[in-house]
């Protein structure tokens, strides 16, 4: 599994994993965030049960294992956190942040020993080591419970599936050409976002929101200009078609 | 190491213990049958009178086992339940431990080792857990089936002072006919999970 660093500061770095070349063919592939502070890490979206193995090889290059105290899913889907189960062995001491919409369901990956801890639909915030991070609400985009994680000093936005583009081959880490970039996120957006309101209530939201990467869960992740181009993009296209 | 095998095993533990469970339904909803049996033969055998007067104590046999079936039968499902939460462990453990073993491919970080140690350990303890709650299975069983025998014998009695009972013969025949196939499809289920218990056993050896 290959990591780039995206932010680094004295007090915390951004690390995205992904593009894994030992995935099997058929499972979508995702971008795994971790974010290490002095003592402690949070691990975003951990990812599906079929990449645990290659994660936990990963996050043991940059963090020790006893310093991940965090685990953050933006909503509860299988590629987003069905790894859980073996996570709750790994971690036992750690804190799951989760929608509190989800729990009941999230809990069926297996949990025995992680604390599941809520996040209200208006959102709220955590703290590792010495980062704030924010849970920005964006419901509906596509889950009905959803959280983006923004980081006010690192200025990074991980936007879960917003923003997610499918491309096969070798993905770059980062958009380029924006304008090329369309075809392998529009049919994504019309199909899984299904509301055309909470699209718009979102977009409103994080224009408030000092910006400099916008990091999704699938596909190339949106720098500088790309990201205020994404948002006028979204802003003007269609969702919830399903042809 | 954990093996394929032995992770295939975990699996299959679990079919197992889910067979068992399934066997249950048959032996509770024949044991319930036998309690109605025994109050509708009662009726008739009073109904009969004095012809009847020998099925009159059967009837109250009839009974007691049956209820004594039945609360046995709930007490394993009790257990099942438990039987079912250990089974998925000893699954979870396994699994664990084969995810821990691929990621040592990509990774010689000592914490791996650890965890692997960990899951092993366990994965042992979950194991013997399992194993235990199998044993008190076991002799759950093992009365189920020493009260059927008493069922099978109380069906011959009973046939015997079936054919006394006059104009009520056939229909006390009939309650005599069902005590032997209710025992028979009970002591069968039986059978069956104490097979499976017997591979389970054998498994975890």
């Amino acid at each position: 599994m290959k990591s780039t660093e995206l932010y680094s500061s004295a007090s915390h770095t951004w690390i995205v994993l992904g593009r894994d070349d030992s995935k099997p063919e058929k499972i979508i592939d995702t971008n795994q965030y971790l974010i290490k502070s002095s003592q402690e890490a949070i691990i975003l979206d951990p990812g599906g049960v079929e990449l645990f193995s290659p994660m936990l090889a990963s996050i043991l290059k940059h963090v020790d294992l006893e310093h991940v105290t965090t685990l953050f899913a933006s909503h509860q889907d299988p590629d987003i956190i069905s790894s859980l189960g073996l996570w709750d062995k790994t971690i036992p001491n750690a804190k799951l942040h989760a929608p509190w919409l989800w729990e009941g369901f999230i809990r069926h990956f297996g949990m025995e020993n992680i604390e599941y801890v809520p996040i209200k639909d208006e959102g709220g915030e955590v703290r590792v080591g010495s980062a704030t991070l924010k849970f920005v609400p964006a419901h509906y985009l596509h889950s009905s419970g959803n959280f983006n994680v923004y980081d006010p000093q690192a200025k990074i936005l991980m936007s879960g599936d917003i923003g997610a583009s499918l491309e096969h081959g070798e993905v770059p880490m980062f958009v380029d050409d924006f304008a090329a970039h369309v075809k392998h996120m529009e049919y994504f957006h019309r199909r899984w976002m299904p509301s055309n309101r909470a699209k718009s209530n979102w977009i409103a939201r994080v224009k408030e929101l000092d910006i400099e990467m916008m990091a999704p869960q699938h596909g190339r992740i949106f720098k500088g200009e790309a990201v205020q181009e994404f948002l006028e993009w979204f802003a003007k296209l269609d969702v919830g078609i399903a042809s | 190491m954990l093996k394929a095998a032995q992770s295939s095993d975990a699996v299959g533990n679990f079919i197992r213990v889910a067979n068992i469970i399934a066997n249950l339904d048959i032996i509770l909803t024949e044991a319930k049958n036998l309690s109605l049996t025994a109050k509708n033969a009662r009726v008739v055998a009073l109904r009969a009178g004095d012809s009847a007067f020998g099925f009159k104590p059967i009837t109250n046999f009839i009974d007691e086992f049956s209820d004594q079936t039945i609360k046995t039968t709930a007490e394993i499902s009790k257990l099942s339940n438990q039987l079912f939460t250990l089974a998925l462990a000893v699954v979870r453990c396994s699994n664990f431990i084969n995810h821990i073993q691929k990621a040592k491919k990509a990774s010689d970080s000592k914490t791996l080792d650890k965890l692997l140690s960990a899951g092993c350990d366990d994965l042992i303890i979950k194991s013997k857990d399992l194993e235990r709650a199998i044993f008190n299975l076991e002799s759950y069983f093992e009365d189920i089936q020493k009260q059927m025998r008493s069922a099978e014998y109380i069906a011959v009695t009973s046939r015997v002072e079936a054919s006394n009972a006059g104009d009520f013969s056939e229909s006390l025949q009939g309650v005599s006919d069902f005590i032997a196939s209710a025992a028979k499809r009970i002591k069968a289920a039986v059978t069956d999970n104490l097979s499976e218990i017997s591979k389970l056993r054998g498994v975890m050896r």
